[in-house]
């Protein structure tokens, strides 16, 4: 069997290097894309007090701690370990970088989660960054300044002051739909009307509302939840994962 | 607002001039290098496959077709993050969306992380009380955040790898239920918690949601997946300029 040992090799080689320089270049990315805050916080001569960016942590941490551990191992079976450390640092994964490896294997015919397939998925989020990388590099960092200078001012007033609203409306029904879960969905709502209505009456509270609501949504929609088609472990789906392009 | 902008003298903490901060030259050099990194973690990852290609019955020509079908699929999803992207300049700066939003992160997680990471200081994203101490305490919020992702992504991998790791025999059903709904509502609560802040905020919401309703209902009726692709970015621009419409009347 030297053609089976030949293949490990071959298969040992590229896991080696890919998981090896995979994490070299992604801690590199960690430390580019902290040392930007670092900078402002530290050198930029602004009055940021380290406690109060612990407290924005702390309160980032209690609405999307559980998605920062989850959507890695999510992930994981779809991706593999090669290119787990490609997709969290390119970004935009459901949207863009599972359909961009999805086409690429029904493309030359190889099935997801074979050594093939892995080789195929790797060089088609190859082809997805380069492409993402040169029209974010042309579109928004070259022409986009340019752009905004010719936009009235009123106009980017209104976009400031209105972004998160906005964002939001659309993201909250992107999400309801990609989750397929209505019963969380509605939940989400029922809570959220609760929390920012009390938020409104005593102010100090709006600064934990968001990690209460998230909480107790969580907490809700596990123990409301369909107890039939997720009654038990057995009964879900694999490959049961979010379609939509939130994630 | 030239590229690279000149270095502000002394940043002041006060002051609503958020680009004249974010547009700063270290920023500028910090999201390009995101781009080398990535640039050439891509060209690592290609060379190695390109090596082990062969031993596994799979052609030069195979590979080359991934690639291209990889580039090509991503053209429509990448625009579509560029028109978010733009929109988002004014609030970030360019080299902050260029990383956060259009590499790393997504628009949604980012702009939730800083909108809460804003509320903990008593401001607001955009508006008098968004400073540029405020939109400081935002970046750092958002990569911290991010970092995690990444840190999660460093630490679990080679677990999972290994196989015998006890992450793979958590109850599925609560992986599949309690991080949909927590995303859920977080959305939600950051959005219905924009509301009461005046009719205007509720007609950017309110009309920000119904057109992506309307695009999802229209993507399944014809069944044209292009149109999921670009919903985000239309319902944004869609539901600003009636915003901005509105706040004429």
């Amino acid at each position: 069997m030297s053609n089976a040992t030949e293949i490990h090799q071959a298969l040992g080689a590229f896991d080696k290097t890919t998981s090896r320089w995979g994490r070299i270049t992604m801690i590199i990315g960690l430390f580019f894309s902290l040392a930007a805050p670092a900078y402002l916080v530290f050198f930029a001569g602004l009055d940021i007090e380290l406690s109060g960016i612990i407290t924005a942590f702390a309160a980032l941490a209690a609405v999307f701690g559980v998605i920062w551990i989850v959507e890695p191992l999510t992930y994981f079976p779809i991706l593999g370990a090669s290119s787990m450390y490609q997709a969290f640092m390119i970004g935009n994964i459901s949207n863009k970088l599972l359909p961009a490896a999805m086409i690429a294997q029904s493309t030359i015919g190889v099935k997801p989660g074979t050594r093939k397939g892995e080789l195929a998925s790797v060089a088609a989020i190859c082809g997805a960054a380069t492409v993402h990388l040169a029209s974010l590099f042309i579109f928004v960092g070259l022409l986009g300044t340019w752009l905004v200078s010719v936009i009235p001012v009123d106009i980017i007033q209104t976009v400031q002051f209105y972004i998160l609203p906005t964002v939001m409306g659309a993201v909250v029904v992107q999400a309801i739909v990609s989750q397929k879960a209505p019963r969380s969905a509605v939940i989400a709502l029922v809570v959220s009307v609760i929390v920012v209505f009390f938020a409104q009456l005593y102010k100090p509270f709006g600064l934990f509302s968001t990690a209460v609501a998230v909480i107790a949504t969580a907490v809700l929609a596990w123990v409301f939840r369909d107890r039939k088609t997720l009654g038990t472990p057995e009964d879900v789906p694999v490959d049961a994962t979010p379609e939509g392009p939130v994630y | 607002m030239q590229i690279p902008a000149i270095l502000p003298a002394v940043a002041d903490s006060n002051s609503t001039d958020i680009l004249a901060l974010a547009n700063s030259p270290v920023l500028w050099a910090c999201a390009i290098g995101v781009f080398l990194v990535i640039i050439v973690q891509s060209v690592i990852y290609m060379k190695a496959a390109r090596v082990a290609a062969p031993h596994i019955g799979m052609s030069q020509a195979e590979l080359k077709t991934s690639f291209r079908a990889g580039a090509i699929s991503a053209l429509g999803p990448s625009l579509a993050v560029v028109l978010v992207a733009v929109a988002l300049l004014t609030i970030f700066g360019t080299p902050a969306v260029l990383v956060r939003i259009g590499l790393i992160g997504s628009v949604s997680y980012e702009t939730a992380a800083a909108a809460i990471a804003a509320k903990t200081a008593g401001a607001e994203l955009g508006g008098p009380t968004y400073t540029q101490a405020v939109f400081g305490l935002a970046l750092a919020a958002m990569s911290l955040g991010g970092a995690m992702w990444m840190i999660a992504t460093l630490i679990l991998t080679p677990l999972l790898k290994r196989g015998d790791s006890a992450l793979r025999k958590v109850n599925p059903a609560i992986m599949l239920v309690v991080p949909g709904a927590a995303m859920v509502a977080a959305f939600m609560v950051l959005g219905i918690g924009e509301l009461p802040k005046s009719w205007l905020h509720v007609v950017a919401f309110v009309s920000s949601a119904a057109i992506m309703t309307i695009l999802m209902v229209v993507a399944k009726r014809v069944n044209k997946p292009w149109i999921k692709e670009w919903a985000l970015g239309i319902a944004i621009i869609l539901a600003l300029a009636i915003t901005y419409a509105a706040t004429r009347l």
